[in-house]
């Protein structure tokens, strides 16, 4: 593969395909004829790169779309307009000082439409924007590749034909979409982060959520939402070196080394966080940056783990959003805070639909159980834990913790 | 393009009476509604309630026919509107404005577009 044409779809292939997906309203062609154009470069670039490669593959991937609409005109036998003549070294010389538009935040608002179904959101915003490959996110979302290619083609399908906008919406409807697109990103970044050893198949995908929110808050930078979350995925990616031990096995937040934590990544965060604070009253999203800031200000394994200080993020958290999840991690610093029988109590009192499919849910009550030495019913929740398929890292932990109550 | 918004609601709650305050209420605000979406409404009508619909039933190509809807549901289909809207955010908008008694649910099917 070409070195050039590598950089050049790294650096500008999200920018390219959003520029022609806004032009021609339609995120089939936007991506054919992007792949064209690389194919095209791919040939092309071998006796030399071209002095713009971006406004190449752009000038270039603009006749292949403008090719290709022709041939839907001809097969909906409408009127044909005149072939445009092919481009002369002139022209393509030209191309090089033609400013591309930057269409991302309406591509990132047409993939995350509340219309579209909320699996396909991330996977969409995945492939469009981030320009992963199918394989590459039916590995990252455990799906078998023609599934998550079918959800995809199902999404597209629905954007062409229900009339999705490309548009980036309006001040009324703001606030919901944006929270979808937030929310989308979060769900995206969940699964990389789920698996702390970030065994391979997250591998790249994690790095993706950084630029994806770095872009928005480029694009958006007075938004307290979007900077809360760029910094929340900052500090929690931070930590990634320490999350896992030589043996592979994950090591919990209270025993990670904050010496292993990746200090340039943390730096990066903080100002993201500052400028949420004052741009807006703490929300959720603020409240959770909170709490993986004063986790990211532990300066060694000697310092106490800050657990008041995230109780009381957490008792605020729950004035935001009272929900089952924010509870279940709240429970974690109350049980350091006052106990393990408060906290049990808290999540045993737990009551959602999918509480018993979510894995965190059983090793929390776990190790609360395990706490209060009563090692049958922490097996059990093990066991559950353990049923539903945790990564490597995870898995190892568990088991360990398991194994040490002893018994079957 | 053109919509179909399709209106479902608990038909319970406007009772048997046509000329209940109930019903009057409604019509009163589908017919400010109507004026205020002006000509983006193409056309639209009430249903009456599913009791009094009949369906037609195909399969391996038998035909039989049947008393009720074609399938029972928490909240029923009672009435749409066909309209014309530039995208789906603008059909959206005029689906949230939609009067409803209290619960209910608006389907967005685009139509078909017809060369």
């Amino acid at each position: 593969m070409n070195r050039a044409l590598d950089r050049a779809a790294r650096d500008h292939g999200a920018r390219l395909r959003a520029a022609l997906a806004a032009r021609f309203r339609d995120l089939d062609i936007a991506e054919d004829a992007y792949a064209e154009a690389c194919a095209r470069a791919a040939r092309a670039w071998v006796t030399g790169t071209p002095r713009d490669p971006a406004a190449w593959l752009f000038r270039v991937a603009e006749r292949a779309a403008l090719d290709m609409v022709r041939r839907r005109l001809v097969r909906s036998s409408a009127m044909l307009p005149d072939p445009e003549p092919p481009p002369d070294p002139e022209e393509e010389l030209m191309a090089g000082n033609r400013l591309i538009p930057d269409e991302r935040l309406r591509l990132i608002f047409v993939c995350c439409h509340p219309a579209i179904h909320p699996d396909a959101r991330a996977a969409l915003t995945l492939r469009l924007v981030c320009g992963l490959s199918t394989g590459e996110i039916a590995r990252a979302f455990l799906l078998p590749e023609p599934t998550l290619a079918q959800r995809l083609v199902r999404a597209k399908n629905k954007i062409a034909g229900a009339g999705v906008p490309f548009e980036v919406p309006g001040p009324d409807a703001w606030a919901d979409r944006l929270d979808a697109v937030l929310s989308t990103i979060e769900i995206a970044y969940a699964r990389a982060h789920a698996d702390g050893g970030g065994t391979g198949r997250h591998a790249g995908y994690a790095g993706e959520m950084l630029g994806i929110t770095a872009t928005l808050a480029t694009l958006v930078p007075d938004e307290h939402d979007i900077l809360a979350l760029a910094a929340t995925i900052r500090f929690a990616e931070a930590r990634r070196p320490a999350r896992v031990d030589a043996g592979g096995t994950m090591v919990p937040l209270d025993r990670q080394d904050p010496a292993l934590w990746d200090a340039t990544l943390i730096a990066a965060a903080r100002p993201y966080l500052a400028r949420a604070l004052a741009l807006a009253r703490p929300g959720r999203r603020s409240l959770q940056a909170l709490v993986h800031a004063e986790w990211c200000s532990r300066g060694s394994l000697a310092e106490p783990p800050p657990w008041r200080s995230i109780l009381l993020l957490y008792d605020a958290m729950l004035l935001c959003r009272d929900d089952a999840i924010t509870r279940l991690n709240r429970a974690v610093a109350l049980a350091e805070a006052q106990g393990p029988a408060v906290a049990l109590e808290e999540v045993d009192a737990l009551d959602a639909p999918g509480l018993a499919d979510f894995l965190p849910y059983h090793a929390v009550r776990a190790d609360l159980l395990a706490r209060l030495g009563l090692a049958e019913a922490a097996r059990a929740a093990y066991d559950a834990a353990l049923r539903l398929g945790p990564e490597q890292a995870e898995r190892g932990w568990l088991e360990a913790r398991r194994a040490r109550l002893g018994g079957a | 393009m053109q919509y179909l918004l399709l209106i479902y609601e608990d038909e319970s709650v406007y009772g048997d009476n046509h000329d209940s305050p109930t019903v009057a209420e409604i019509v009163r605000r589908h017919m400010a509604f109507g004026e205020e979406i002006g000509a983006a409404r193409k056309g639209g009508a009430g249903l009456q309630p599913t009791s009094m619909a009949t369906t037609v039933v195909t399969r391996a190509g038998a035909q039989t026919i049947h008393d009720g809807p074609f399938a029972e549901t928490r909240e029923q289909l009672g009435g749409f509107y066909l309209i014309d809207a530039p995208d789906l955010d603008a059909a959206i908008a005029i689906a949230k404005k939609l009067p409803l008694h209290a619960d209910g649910s608006i389907e967005i099917r685009p139509l078909l577009e017809m060369e």
